[in-house]
């Protein structure tokens, strides 16, 4: 039997849905060890210590010196790097958050030290270079298992190329934003997760961040206004999970 | 001498310890939250209310359902609106699945390795294979409920004030019927299993949780009626960790399965009621340990709620209606129990219905203080008796039974 490759799971800061997405392909995780071991996956496991990894997933924010020392680390040690989710991509919400970092110690905290040594939160793929970039809050657990038996069959894996729109389209979803007028951010956004919201009839909020390429945020921009949306409101939306302009 | 202990394993979250060592004995222990900031009570000012939601999802994907309904549940009262029963049910449908999806991540791919001396769930499986399998369906269908009724297994946005986006079909009633009725016999083997784990912790004291089953108007405790968060729970800043530490009434307090089963038993279905009567005499010793054991009663419980709330529905058939929101100024409190305790939100929001004040306490931070004496009381019996090896191991379990949150914990509050 051929050797196993070792996978890493590192968690910098976020809500731990993307580690734990991992665990939501249930049965399938079976097929996955098939390929792989786990070398490093604190929420599921308490064996640590290699110091060599073929996979590494890393998921959240840089959000502290902590988390830079580790993302550092898994760089160093790691073959193939994926930056998993929204968070280690585009920042998500978390980095949404205006002001320095020392005022907002301040007002949530109510201290002017920063003794823990926070950072403002940044994506991971702004501190180092990545092999391979899967957003999504969450991302798709289909997404991550086939990238995952792509590297381990030697097949780089495929970035999706279309926004959220052509998944819609494909499930036959009705227009939430021609028929209901919600503010959907599915024409810019990168998609893959199968139309999520808009299957519950609501608008996307744009949490798999901008589809790069041939979109056009200005003219969603304008569709926006023209349905009555103000300035700031639209701006909020389009910089909630990254931060772009539009 | 300090002794450092690295980061916790199978806890969702990054978090630490440190052992205060002076003449060879236990003097302090200090639980550090490393998990970086986030700032969500920053995040949802100046923000519509209708975005509220689904950006306070984002603070949890273990329990980011609890999260979208007290977010809800405040911007509702803020705005005066009382939803029917029939969405009432449906939001508690939609918490029993993230009780169940919650509760059985934890105890079988969490702690059940503990019980059989293994590092993990996936290396235990090699010769328990049938219980994970059996934690995986149990946790497979608390994500199912958590899918339809919230949109998504994680961070869905269906959670609406006044309603849904969309509502379950008959057919997906059918099958949580079904499924709940089917999954019964698995959840009693777990009570069986849990119930073996030895005393270990802190004996707590006090407990809290919300004055309904999984939420309510306000707070209760094991020794006063009902209050409000504000005037008995006090929250504090630490140099060594990012998560506040709350105190009740100046007191270190329990929230989360243990103190739900011990202050609400009254509102147990027919078999939860008799697992815990059977169990009483030790859960109400109150040994943090036994939160397992009250946890895996839960899982009996959240699996006759289910089946019962998908019949009345059944029963009276779905409006699918939403309430419309009339937007005003006004301040509202959420109380929810998350899998892991008492969560609280609680907004102010202005004529134009933008959020103007926020703050969010979670059941992590909540039981900080609690956590924290519990290690010391560990810390204090396993020094020069245990090994380094075991003595961190029993640490750890320590920690685990509050099946604490790490990241939720660290969005703190705004004083």
């Amino acid at each position: 039997m051929m050797e196993k490759l070792k996978l890493a799971v590192f968690e910098l800061t976020d809500c731990g849905g993307c580690a734990l997405n991992i665990l939501f392909i249930y049965e399938r995780l079976f097929d996955l060890l098939e390929f792989y071991e786990i070398s490093e996956f604190h929420m599921a496991t308490s064996l640590s210590g290699e110091n060599h990894y073929d996979v590494a997933l890393i998921t959240g924010t840089v959000s502290s010196q902590r988390d830079l020392a580790l993302l550092k680390e898994a760089r160093n040690h790691s073959d193939y790097l994926i930056a998993l989710g929204t968070c280690a991509t585009h920042g998500s919400v978390q980095a949404s958050v205006e002001g320095s970092i020392r005022k907002k110690l301040e007002e949530v905290y109510g201290d002017k030290g920063n003794p823990m040594r926070a950072l403002d939160s940044k994506p991971v793929v702004e501190y180092v270079a990545v092999d391979f970039a899967l957003p999504g809050c969450p991302y798709d657990k289909e997404e991550i298992y086939q990238v995952l038996i792509d590297i381990a069959k030697g097949v780089e894996p495929v970035r999706k190329d279309y926004p959220v729109c052509v998944e819609c389209k494909l499930n036959e979803y009705e227009c939430v934003l021609v028929k209901k007028n919600l503010p959907c951010l599915g024409p810019i956004t990168y998609g893959g997760c199968n139309a999520a919201c808009i299957r519950s009839g609501l608008g996307c909020i744009g949490c798999r961040g901008p589809l790069p390429g041939e979109v056009n945020p200005a003219s969603e921009y304008e569709i926006l206004k023209d349905l009555g949306y103000d300035e700031d409101y639209i701006i909020r939306k389009f910089k909630t999970f990254a931060r772009w302009e539009p | 001498m300090i002794i450092e202990l690295r980061e916790f394993t199978r806890v969702e979250g990054n978090g630490k310890a440190e052992i205060v060592v002076e003449d060879g004995e236990v003097k302090n222990v200090r639980l550090k939250i490393v998990e970086g900031p986030r700032f969500f009570e920053l995040l949802t000012l100046g923000r519509h209310y209708y975005d509220v939601p689904d950006l306070e999802a984002r603070i949890c994907a273990i329990c980011y359902l609890s999260h979208s309904v007290a977010s809800v549940m405040a911007i509702e009262r803020a705005f005066g609106v009382d939803v029917p029963e029939e969405i009432q049910l449906l939001r508690e449908l939609g918490l029993i699945g993230e009780l169940l999806e919650s509760h059985a991540l934890h105890l079988y791919l969490l702690v059940a390795p503990d019980i059989f001396g293994y590092p993990d769930a996936i290396r235990m499986a090699t010769k328990h294979g049938e219980l994970v399998r059996e934690g995986l369906a149990i946790k497979a269908f608390g994500n199912r409920l958590r899918e339809i009724i919230g949109g998504r297994e994680i961070h869905g946005i269906n959670v609406k004030p006044g309603g849904f986006g969309r509502y379950p079909t008959v057919e997906e009633l059918e099958l949580f019927e079904r499924e709940s009725g089917a999954l019964l016999k698995l959840a009693r083997r777990a009570v069986r299993l849990f119930a073996s784990l030895e005393p270990y912790g802190e004996k707590a004291e006090h407990f809290v949780a919300t004055d309904g089953y999984l939420w309510g108007d306000k707070l209760v405790s094991n020794e006063e009626g009902t209050f409000h968060y504000t005037e008995r729970i006090e929250e504090r800043s630490l140099v060594y960790s990012f998560a506040k530490q709350s105190h009740y009434n100046g007191e270190p307090f329990l929230v989360g399965a243990l103190a739900r089963l011990l202050l609400k038993a009254d509102s147990l279905t027919p078999m939860a009621k008799r697992l815990f009567e059977e169990h009483r005499e030790k859960l109400a010793t109150g040994y943090v340990s036994y939160n397992n054991l009250a946890q895996a009663i839960e899982l009996v419980y959240s699996l006759e709620r289910a089946n019962e709330i998908a019949k009345t529905l059944l029963d009276k058939g779905l409006e699918g209606e939403n309430i419309p929101i009339a937007v005003r100024e006004g301040e509202g409190i959420g109380y929810v129990e998350a899998p892991r305790g008492v969560l609280i939100h609680h907004y102010r929001i202005d004529g134009s219905g933008n959020v103007f004040y926020s703050n969010i306490i979670t059941p992590t931070a909540l039981n900080h203080a609690m956590m924290e004496l519990s290690l010391l009381r560990e810390a204090k019996r396993g020094y020069g008796e245990l090994d380094e090896c075991s003595l961190i191991q029993r640490l750890e379990e320590t920690v685990r039974a509050f099946d604490p949150c790490i990241s939720c914990s660290v969005h703190i509050v705004k004083l």
